[in-house]
């Protein structure tokens, strides 16, 4: 193990077109264990490419991810065994329509961790309780508003008991009253000493909860710091320009 | 007025009672349904292996590659091959196939319903597997991540999350095909096969009325067909309820 380093990015790149199209453009990150780190930059800096890479849903043309001292990126890898440590929640919620709230929670902790049906559905009850929603357990997704959804992917993802929380933009879909609803139990999750990477536009989130703030434009990481660094000494133009017209 | 009763009772006697006509009608009814029956089967089981090649290899053609080796290269082959068979099969008039099967692949072969259950059956697969794979890709991609990301592999994708949506947008297009299997069964007359459609010609042949048969054979399909569709209805409804 690297001590206290959970993921060590080394030199990502995700090309297109032979090399024609650098979306990932040679990126160094190392996150480390307990950490919350949010990424930030304007629309098409690829941040979620950067963020589905990790587990990657979005697969790498060069460089190396090491997860728990493992380079995931080796095709030897099983790549299951690694997704099931890194919890993920995105931007439009994929709660599976097929099944109803528990059943959603339930399936991968009995599928992949082996766990008793009971077993899961205890670890799930309590989640639910933690996010207010208990009483949502049989309903199917449908019936739910876009923060309750939200809410449940956030606990479903932690059924499984992951390493890491990785957020794909979970706020950018709803509706400005529910946003709340959802940073709140981010917010209590990173106070719990949960390692997260967030991809976001909530500035005001990345300033309160952000251990580490990282400004990605053009598939590069072009300044990144502690949120008093990043938000009031900025020191590339680009990102003074990005923070001019957000906040 | 009594004269036409009188005639159309003679008609009807003629056409279905009096040589026991009605039995062979009943005959070509269960063979039709047999051939049906077989075909879709068959279909199925063709449509649902070529829908999950094709999906996985469209699916997994970027990170196959990466990885390369024998994988990559068996499932390319492969999904060259089902492509290749659906563009045969949407490209060749039934009744060929139907025939090429007869006088050609199974030539040897006595019984003609096997051959025409090879013949549909191999037909409905390539579109059975088209429709399969429309509804598998109609499923949105966002359900096939959220699996992956919880460390569900492809299969475990597929079973439990993906195959289960897509069934349900996939079943008023299955029924579409089902329907059209029952009828183009109604061409097995070409080898032989005394079907529905062949027992009331022949009928026609032998009393030279065409009306009666024609007919009767026709609302014989039609009431089998308004008979499936009810079924699928009440299918649809189910698994619609399911999920509410």
């Amino acid at each position: 193990m690297n001590g206290d380093v959970l993921i060590k990015v080394i030199d990502l790149k995700k090309h297109y077109l032979g090399g024609k199209v650098k979306a990932l453009d040679g990126i160094n990150v190392e996150i480390q264990t307990g950490e919350v780190v949010v990424i930030i930059g304007p629309s098409g800096s690829v941040k979620s490419t950067l963020l589905r890479s990790l587990n990657l849903l979005e697969i790498p043309t060069g460089g190396s991810i090491i997860f728990e001292g493992v380079d995931i990126c080796d095709p030897k890898q099983n790549i299951n065994l690694h997704r099931q440590k890194m919890g993920m929640v995105f931007q439009h919620f994929n709660l599976f329509a097929n099944m109803n709230i528990i059943d959603n929670m339930t399936i991968a902790p009995r599928k992949r961790l082996k766990k008793s049906k009971d077993e899961a559905t205890e670890k799930a009850m309590e989640l639910l309780k933690r996010v207010g929603l208990a009483d949502r357990a049989n309903d199917y997704p449908s019936q739910l508003s876009g923060g309750q959804k939200q809410r449940i992917a956030i606990v479903r993802a932690l059924c499984m008991e992951p390493d890491v929380m990785l957020f794909d933009e979970p706020t950018s879909a709803l509706d400005p009253e529910m946003v709340g609803e959802v940073l709140d139990v981010m917010k209590s999750l990173a106070k719990s000493g949960t390692t997260m990477i967030v991809v976001t536009h909530e500035m005001g989130f990345a300033k309160e909860v952000g251990n580490r703030v990282i400004f990605m434009d053009g598939g590069k990481i072009i300044e990144e710091g502690t949120p008093q660094e990043i938000f009031e000494n900025p020191q590339s133009d680009r990102l003074k320009s990005f923070l001019a017209k957000v906040l | 007025m009594n004269d036409f009763f009188a005639s159309v009772v003679d008609k009807f006697t003629r056409c279905f009672i009096a040589k026991s006509y009605w039995k062979m009608i009943l005959q070509g009814f269960r063979d039709s349904l047999i051939i049906t029956f077989f075909s879709i089967i068959l279909g199925l089981l063709i449509g649902v292996i070529l829908a999950t090649i094709r999906t996985s290899y469209d699916k997994n053609e970027e990170s196959l590659k990466i990885k390369g080796g024998i994988g990559y290269w068996s499932l390319k082959i492969l999904n060259s091959l089902c492509k290749a068979y659906i563009a045969v099969i949407r490209g060749v008039p039934v009744v060929v196939q139907l025939l090429i099967w007869y006088f050609i692949i199974l030539a040897t072969q006595k019984n003609s319903i096997i051959v025409a259950v090879a013949a549909f059956g191999v037909n409905s697969g390539a579109y059975v597997a088209e429709i399969f794979r429309g509804g598998i890709m109609s499923v949105d991609v966002g359900q096939f991540e959220a699996g992956r990301s919880l460390g569900f592999n492809y299969v475990q994708t597929m079973i439990h999350i993906i195959i289960p949506q897509a069934f349900k947008t996939v079943l008023p297009t299955l029924l579409n095909e089902f329907i059209a299997v029952l009828k183009e069964t109604s061409i097995a007359g070409y080898v032989g096969i005394t079907d529905l459609t062949r027992a009331g010609a022949i009928i026609r042949a032998q009393t030279f009325e065409a009306f009666m048969p024609l007919i009767a054979v026709a609302i014989i399909y039609l009431v089998t067909v308004i008979v499936l569709t009810a079924l699928f209805t009440r299918i649809e409804r189910r698994l619609r309820n399911s999920e509410r």
